[in-house]
Parts: structure tokens; sequence; C-alpha cells
């Protein structure tokens, strides 16, 4: 069977992640991706993985040789650093391959396909697949809106009424007729030109998620770090009564309300000799700069300190919050939010401030229509890429057997995203669209 | 009692091409007809080839079959199609003369072991349930293998105007006793329809007043293996057109169409639609292209390609005085429709023995395809299985991606048709990889496994093959440029010297004046200039063809038993019984079978395995 991968790990940030890869001849592969001459199967090798001499990670991996191996089949397991990162560019690099992600249940499947495992497992596996696949009809249904949905299924009739026109061109050239009309190359320009501006509508779910970013600022001791960890639910920046104790960046995500965030806690800005600290004030006046939102921790009022704090970020919003409501008295007329970090009180209206706030910017975000994820990311370059060769060769009069090819590229890269398995109503269409037939 | 070892009932393309296969894996075979003048009869218009189609006659002719010979044998006008495009998609197209056709099919049997029998079979002999021969009306004859090449027969109606006549094609009737034999097996039918024009004198037409169009020159050949002498005198074919007159004496004339008045019910092919179709849906043309093709060299008769009816005869006379350089035409013949019972070909293995009797075999129109090619190649394909089976070998399966017959018998078998099926190059998903130009490279050493190919055209083949790799290292590879002349005549100079076949990659390259072949190297010029150019795609191509081939060959056995499989949805079980697909590959093919539920069959069949394994 085919080479198949997946990710057996929790797509997060995390220590470590592995992915298995299990397929005939997907041992062929190991001298390439991991620059080892026949290794010793199930033994724990620790070497490089690169994809064409850029290295990526240093990972550990495992052969295993079919038959024994989970799938029956020869398979291999990396162990490779948890970061996002590293876990999209391996997903990369298999795919550069030529293996396929594996449909749900499809290691078990092969298990016991391969004798690996008995029949009452195979019933349960039945049942999973038969949910999986329900599942991710509904997921998909509901993940691409019908509006997403439609506008794909549009331009793929588009591509496919143009093919119709090459193709009727190739099978019934003897007939006498002009199919393509002439206007075969302007109406792909044209739709090249729909489908550019319909992928810039579209903005990907990771880097839409990321653009969460959220930066802690304020005068130093002011308990940005003690906000952070609150925030988080466990102590991770050092906390102390000095000034100056973060001296680095320090970040992580964060879910409130089903809402990720990466949050910064930003070293403290003041005037600073220690080279150290310096660099971390750098960083954290970049990071302002870039944030989405931006939370200014303050013990007391101060207009003058706040404004000069509030001049730093060009981008984004500014919200002033007043920290350590337990020593001091709240003035909820001067901060957007009042807290203490200590006891947690006025936690629950900060963090509905944050989410609310990205809500409402969400809505005034008008130029992105559609949420897509890395694999449409993939498959629009591909299918861009395809309708600009087709353009390409029709101006340069190559053989119009390739236009079709590219056009057909095109439609199927489409196809796979909507999950469709369309009927080739080609001749169909051809015969519908012109009197063919001597 | 005579005995053969396979019988073969029809001598048409499917018929004659099926005996002749089976002659050549060794075996003996009878060929039964109703008339023996009439094998290799082209009963419609009077050419082979064309799109999708010279590629099957190429293939066929590639495993030893005779189509593309008897066509060199007759062939009076050739014309190499779509020479503007791409390797892939361009095609021969051969006007024959009809006579000489029909001679040189009777001429290529007649050197063989094939008995010819004149006769008309009325039964099967039947025994266990297994067709063990034939009855004819004055003899029994035994065989192990029976192949049914029988054309429209089954049920045929011919229809012009109000009238009405059975038969399946002007002046031969059908076989009724054999009909009512077939109808008693239960087999799903359906019903089809085609048509034909009008056939008009040459000497009462005003040529002068058409655009000629004479063949190509240098004139190739059809057939790949070596070439009669010289070629038959070449002729010339004529356009004209109709025009806004003839609509409207259609458009008078319409409810007296067969077609129109209801009489009717088989489905037509839309590719090929009668000229009150044309005119009727496409109203808003005022013309459409007649072909005038020859019938034959000294024939005084013409095929007026485009304009078939179903029209009264007082009609379709005057539709067609309406005509350009038609006004004085003497018809010899009326058009007509035939309509006629096919079985539905999903009921066929891929080896195309039915399911439904042993060691019975179809072939041919009567599986609901038209055209000679797509007969011939059934036939070729029923005659090396049936041999095949009898030697107790493998069946002879052609995949989709190797040859346009493996694209035809896989669309019949597993997805049936609505209308008379037609090859197109379109069907092909692999199109770049099936080029007329490449049957041999494709075909030849797999049929020569089976012994159906004569050894000094293999042995030329692989001469070929050497030489055409000895031309692409010499002066290929082994020469080095550093410039070319790209299309617009400008001189390009390169950093490094490259070989002839890196630069070829190239779009902007202008082939002739990379390199100047001798002359007799010009079509190994040709060949690799294709090869170079459809490289990349053909390579991607074939990764997808890897990707599923072992989980599609996977056979699934015919006892299985869908309704059993938990999870399958119901629409999805029906279509599956219906069709019964032999292997996963055309399990997966049927619309709305998900890659989930060809997965759950594979467990289902493991399953299945275990539990006859552990009884």
């Amino acid at each position: 069977m085919s080479v198949v991968y997946a990710l057996a790990t929790p797509a997060v940030k995390s220590a470590i992640c592995i992915f298995r890869v299990s397929g005939e001849g997907c041992h062929d592969y190991i001298s390439e991706i991991f620059g080892l001459d026949s290794p010793q199967p199930r033994r724990f090798l620790l070497c490089d993985l690169k994809n064409n001499e850029t290295f990526i990670d240093r990972v550990g991996l495992i052969l295993f040789k079919g038959p024994e191996s989970y799938t029956g089949e020869d398979s291999f397991e990396v162990y490779a650093h948890g970061s996002l990162g590293v876990m999209s560019l391996i997903v990369d690099l298999f795919d550069s391959k030529g293996f396929d992600q594996a449909s749900p249940g499809e290691f078990t499947k092969r298990a016991f396909i391969n004798d690996k495992i008995n029949l009452n497992e195979a019933e349960s596996l039945s049942d999973f697949i038969e949910s999986a696949s329900s599942r991710e009809v509904f997921l998909s249904g509901a993940s691409l809106f019908g509006d997403l949905s439609k506008k794909l299924s549009d331009f793929s009739e588009r591509i496919n009424s143009l093919r119709v026109r090459v193709e009727a061109e190739i099978d019934f050239s003897d007939e006498g007729q002009d199919f393509m009309d002439g206007s075969l190359s302007n109406d792909l320009s044209l739709l090249i030109e729909d489908f550019g501006s319909f992928v810039s509508l579209c903005i990907n779910k990771r880097e839409y998620s990321n653009n969460k970013n959220i930066v802690l600022v304020g005068p130093t001791n002011s308990g940005k770090s003690s906000i952070f960890n609150r925030l988080l639910g466990y102590e991770r920046a050092i906390v102390t009564d000095a000034h100056g104790t973060t001296r680095d960046m320090i970040s992580s995500e964060v879910f409130f309300q089903s809402n990720k965030f990466s949050i910064f806690d930003s070293a403290g800005i003041r005037e600073t000799e220690d080279v150290i600290e310096k660099k971390g004030i750098e960083t954290s006046i970049k990071k302002i700069s870039d944030a989405d939102l931006v939370l200014g921790v303050f013990e007391k009022k101060d207009a003058s300190l706040v404004s000069s704090f509030k001049k730093m970020c060009d981008k984004g919003s500014f919200f002033i919050i007043q920290n350590k409501i337990d020593i001091n008295s709240s003035d909820t007329s001067f901060f957007d939010c009042c807290v203490s970090a200590k006891t947690g009180e006025g936690f629950n209206s900060l963090k509905n401030l944050v989410v609310s706030f990205f809500e409402r910017n969400k809505k005034n975000n008008k130029n992105s229509q559609y949420l897509i994820r890395d694999r449409h990311v993939k498959l629009f370059n591909q299918v861009t890429k395809d309708l600009d060769i087709a353009l390409k060769g029709l101006n340069d009069s190559k053989s119009l057997e390739l236009v079709a090819e590219d056009l057909k590229n095109a439609r199927s890269g489409l196809d796979e995203i909507l999950g469709k398995k369309f009927s080739d109503s080609l001749l169909g269409d051809i015969f519908s669209s012109f009197c063919i037939g001597k | 009692m005579d005995k053969f070892d396979v019988i073969v009932v029809g001598g048409g393309h499917a018929g004659a091409e099926a005996a002749f296969a089976v002659s050549r894996s060794g075996l003996s075979c009878a060929l039964i007809t109703m008339d023996q003048t009439k094998i290799g009869q082209m009963s419609c218009n009077p050419a082979i080839g064309g799109l999708g189609k010279s590629h099957i006659v190429r293939e066929i002719d590639a495993m030893g079959g005779l189509m593309g010979r008897a066509t060199d044998l007759s062939g009076i006008q050739y014309r190499t199609l779509n020479t503007r495009k791409g390797d892939a998609v361009q095609a021969l197209r051969v006007q024959c003369d009809r006579d000489l056709y029909k001679k040189a099919v009777q001429k290529i049997l007649k050197e063989t072991n094939i008995k010819i029998i004149q006769d008309e079979v009325v039964d099967f002999l039947l025994t266990n349930k297994k067709a063990q021969g034939v009855i004819t009306k004055s003899k029994t004859y035994k065989s192990k293998k029976i192949i049914l090449t029988t054309g429209t027969f089954l049920n045929g109606k011919m229809y012009t105007g109000n009238i009405i006549k059975t038969g399946g094609r002007i002046g031969d009737e059908s076989s009724i006793p054999l009909s009512k034999r077939l109808y008693s097996l239960n087999l799903p039918m359906g019903r089809l329809k085609t048509g034909t024009p009008a056939r008009i004198k040459l000497s009462s037409i005003n040529l002068l007043d058409m655009e000629e169009q004479p063949g190509e020159k240098p004139t190739p050949w059809m057939s790949l293996a070596s070439p009669p002498k010289k070629h038959q005198k070449q002729l010339s074919c004529y356009i004209t057109r109709t025009n806004k007159k003839t609509h409207e004496i259609i458009n008078k004339n319409i409810h007296l169409s067969a077609m129109y008045s209801g009489e009717i019910k088989g489905i037509g092919p839309r590719y090929c639609p009668s000229i009150e179709d044309k005119v009727r849906k496409f109203q808003d043309k005022n013309s459409h292209q007649i072909f005038i093709e020859p019938e034959g060299i000294n024939k005084d008769l013409v095929y007026p390609n485009g304009i078939s009816t179903s029209l009264p005869k007082k009609a379709q006379q005057e539709f067609i005085f309406s005509i350009k350089g038609l006004e004085r035409s003497i018809i010899t013949e009326y058009g007509y429709a035939v309509e006629y019972d096919f079985v539905d070909p999903r009921t066929l293995k891929q080896n195309l023995e039915t399911k439904y009797l042993e060691n019975l075999y179809l072939a041919g129109q009567i599986n609901g395809t038209t055209g000679y090619e797509e007969a011939a190649a059934q036939g070729l394909m029923a005659g090396i299985n049936a041999s095949n089976s009898i030697k107790k070998l493998k069946d002879f399966v052609l995949e989709r991606s190797e040859a346009y017959i493996g694209v035809l018998i896989n669309d019949l078998t597993s997805h049936g048709i609505t209308e008379p099926y037609r090859m197109f190059t379109s069907r092909a998903e692999h199109r770049l990889l099936l080029s007329q130009n490449n049957a041999e490279q494709r075909l030849i050493l797999k049929a020569n496994e089976i012994g159906i190919v004569k050894k000094e055209r293999v042995d030329k083949y692989l001469s070929n093959e050497k030489e055409y790799k000895k031309f692409y290292t010499n002066n290929l590879v082994k020469l080095k440029k550093d410039f070319f002349i790209d299309k617009n005549g400008a001189k390009i100079r390169l950093q490094e010297k490259r070989s002839i076949s890196s630069l070829l990659s190239r779009n902007d390259v202008d082939e002739k004046k990379l390199f100047k072949p001798n002359k007799k190297d010009t079509k190994l010029y040709q060949r690799a200039i294709t090869e170079i150019k459809y490289s990349g795609y053909i390579k991607k191509q074939i990764r997808e063809i890897n990707k599923t081939k072992k989980q599609n060959n996977k056979q699934i056995p015919t006892n299985i038993k869908y309704e059993e499989i938990h999870g399958l949805s119901n629409e999805v079980k029906e279509k599956l019984i219906k069709t019964q697909p032999q292997t996963i590959g055309a399990a997966s093919q049927i619309e709305g079978v998900t890659p989930a539920a060809i997965n759950l069959i594979l467990i289902h069949l493991k399953k299945k395995e275990l539990v006859s394994q552990n009884a």
C-alpha cells in the first residue's frame, strides 16, 4: 500500500512530537531524509532530518521492518522537537516525497489487513471509520462554511467550462467549428484575476490565530509578570520584588473562551546600564509595535507615564490596567480594568475585555472573509500556479492537450479542498454546449 | 459432432477480430455468420480512425490484430487530425473503399485456420448451466467458449418516417430465435438507437460547388507493421453545408420524423445527432457541415456524413435538394434510424465473459458501443481472453493508463452506458501516455508474452527501439551546445554547454533550429521532442498511477454481499450491487463511493478471508 504518515502527538507546542510513517517502500527514503545507510531496525537512532540538504531538526528515529511493525508493513517513527515550525516543515517534507496523510483509522486498518490485529478489533475499527468519516463530513461542512465552499465550486465550474472548450477543440477538431472562440485566453486571465482576488480575501487560520498577540508593558515592578502568570494559571515568569527581573521576552499561548492568544511579558522599561536587561528592553519595544493589543500595567494613576507607554505602540490598541488593587484603591474612571494579580480579583473582566476586543476587531476586518487552513493555502498556490501555466501555454501556443492537463490539474486542486469526487461530466458538458457530430 | 475451441457468432468487426485472435493463440476456431460475403462489412460511414479511434486501431495493430492492415489495403484517403496540437491527440483518419475493406478482412481470415460457416445460430448448447456450443438451423457445434458479436440484431427495428421494418442493417434479417434465447437468460438490457443518412450517386453531385479536402502528402499508413507495396488510388473528400432553407424544410416536416413522432424510445448518441436534432436543439446555428465521403474507387456513390435522418423519403429528398452541390442528387438508399437492444455491459467481467452464463463472451455493439474500432477492440480482447481461459492463463486486462482499449472496457464494465459509447481522447485521464504513435511501446511485448504477435514484428520493434536509444544517446545526450535559437529567431547564449535533450525541455527553444537530424532520423527526433515535452506531466501521472495501483488491483469476489457491510450507506450499497465491480479500483471509480467506503469494503473482504481460513 502507498506510504502514509501521521502526526501521532497533538499538534500543539510540546517537548517532543512523534510522526509515524508506514507503507511499502518507505524505507527507501531513509537515506535521503536522515542520511543513514541501511540502519538497524528496532533501535533508537539519533540523526539529522534534512530536506534537500536543509537541516530541519536533530531527531530520534526507529525503524520497523514489516511484518514486525504495528501495521505489518515497513514503517518508521520520528521523534522530533515539538515546535509547530518543526512539525510543519516535516509535513512539507513528507508531502514533497509523495507520502499521503493517513486517513482516520488508516494505521489500524493496515494492521488488520496485514493480520496484525484480530477480528474483534477490526469490528470496532469499522465503526470508527464510519463515525470518523461522518464526523469529517460534518466538520468540513462546518469549517468550510456554506459560502466558501460555494465560491470554490463556482471557480471549479468556471475552470471546467474553459476546459470543455479546449477538449472540444481537441476531440472534435474535424467539425469545422471554432470551439475556443478566440476569447479563451481572455476568459482565462479574467478567471485568474478573480481567483487571485478571492485568495486575497482568505486568511490562514494559523496566521489568524497567531495574530492575536497581546503584550504586557508597564513600568518596572508594576506586576506585569504576576498578571502574565495569573493569566496563564501557573508560575512561569520569575517574580521577585526587585526591579528588572524580567530580562527577556517571555511568551505563552493561552485559551480564553475557546480563543487562542499569544501573550508576551515584556521587560519593564527604564533607563538601564545592564547590557542583558537593555537587550530585553529593545525586544520589548519591537514587540510592542507589532502587537495587536497592548496591556499597560500600572499601579497608580499617572497620566504622563501612561501616555509615554501609549506612544510606543503605533499599531493595535492600548488598554490601561491597574494592578495591585489589593493594596491600592481601584480607580475605574481612569483605568480600563482594575485587577489584583495577587488575589485574582478582576481577572474575569480582564479576560472579557480582551476577548471582546478581538471579537470587535474581527468584525471590523473587512478584508478577510474566509478562514482557511494550511492545507488550503498549499492547494490554492498550486491552483494558481496551474492556471498561470495554462494561460502562459495558451499565449505561447503550447500544445493544447497540455493546456487541458493544466486546467484539469487546477480543477482537481479545488475539488480536493471541497472533498468532492466529481463524476467526469466533461463530455456531457461538451455536447450540451456545442452542436457536435457529422 | 464438429468441435472447436472457440466459436465466434457474427462476422462484423468484433467477430473478425475475435476469431483472428483465437487463431493467433493457436486454438481452433469457427466463425458462424448468416452471410459470409458480408464478413468485415462497413455498415456505417466508410472511414476508420479519427480522434480516440485511430489510437484503438494502432493498439489492436500492436497486438497483431487485423484492422490496421485491412485499412491499409483499402485506404483511399489519409488525413492526420490535430496536426497543430501535440502528439498524444493527433489521430489518423482513413477513408476506405467499402468493398476493398471487406475483401481485405476476408482475405486475412482466409489465410488462417478459422473455419467459416454460413448458417444461423438459433440456440446455445447448455450443459450444467454452462455454454458448451451452439445449435444452428442445421447442426450442433461443440466448443469450449462462445463469443457473441451480433451487433444490432437484438430486436432491431428500422425507421424511415412512419415505415418500420425489423432488422439490424438494410438488407439483413434479425436473428429472432437466438434473441429469444438471450432474453430468456434475463440479462439486464437497454434500448439504443442510431441513424444513417441517405446514400447519393457521386455522378449526380456538383463537386465544383463544394470545398475539396484532399488527403495528406506523403500518405501515411495506419498499421505500424510492414505496409503493403503501395497505397490504393487516393481520392478527395468534399465539404458542403446545410442552409436556412434546409432547416426550414426539416422544421416543417419534423413531426413526420420517426424520432419526433414518439415511435423511437431508444437513446441516440449525442455526438452523432440526426439532422433533425441538430436543427431543433441548436436553433441559433444557420448551417451545419456535411462531409461528403467517397464510397470507393470507381464507385458511383457517396456517403453524406452529417445528415443522418429518419424523415420520410419525400422530406429527405426535399432537404437534400436544398443543399449546395446536392441539388440534383440521385438518392440510391434513404436514411433511416435503427433501434435495437443492448446488453448492459456491467453484467460482463473485465475479460468480457458474462456473469450470467459461463463460457459466453459478448463483444461489440451488443454491449452498447458504436464504431468499428470499439467493436474490433472488444472482439480482440474477448478472443484473447477466451483463448487464455482455455489455456488456463490469466485474464488479459489492460489498464486505463496503458491503452484506450483499457479505458473502453473499464468504462463499459464498471460504469455501463447511457448512450451508444464512442471513444474520445478526453475519456482517458492518462491521455498523455496514450499516443497513437507509441501503441507498440505500450503493448507489443505484453501481447508477445501470450504469443499473438508475429516474431518478425517483435524483432523489428526491438531493433527500432535500440536504434532510437542509440540516436538519443549519441545525438541528444552527448551533443552539447552553448546557445540556441528561440522561437522568435533570437540567439540565446548560455553560461555553460548543455545537452540537446536538456535544451529541448525549454518552452522557448526552436526545435527545428536546435538540431537537424538526418532524413532517416526525423521520426526519431520527433519522438524524442514529444517525450521530453511531456516528461514533466507524465512523471506526475505515473506517480498518481503507482500510488493506488496495488490496492486497485485487488479482486472483489463475485459472491460479495454488500448488504452485509456495516457502515456503507444504502445508496453506496445499491450502486455497488448494481455495478458489481470486479476490483477495488473499479469500485473506487463509482460515483459516490468514498475512500472511507473503500476502507470498509477492504476490511469486510479481509474479515471474510479470515473466517474462511479458520473454518
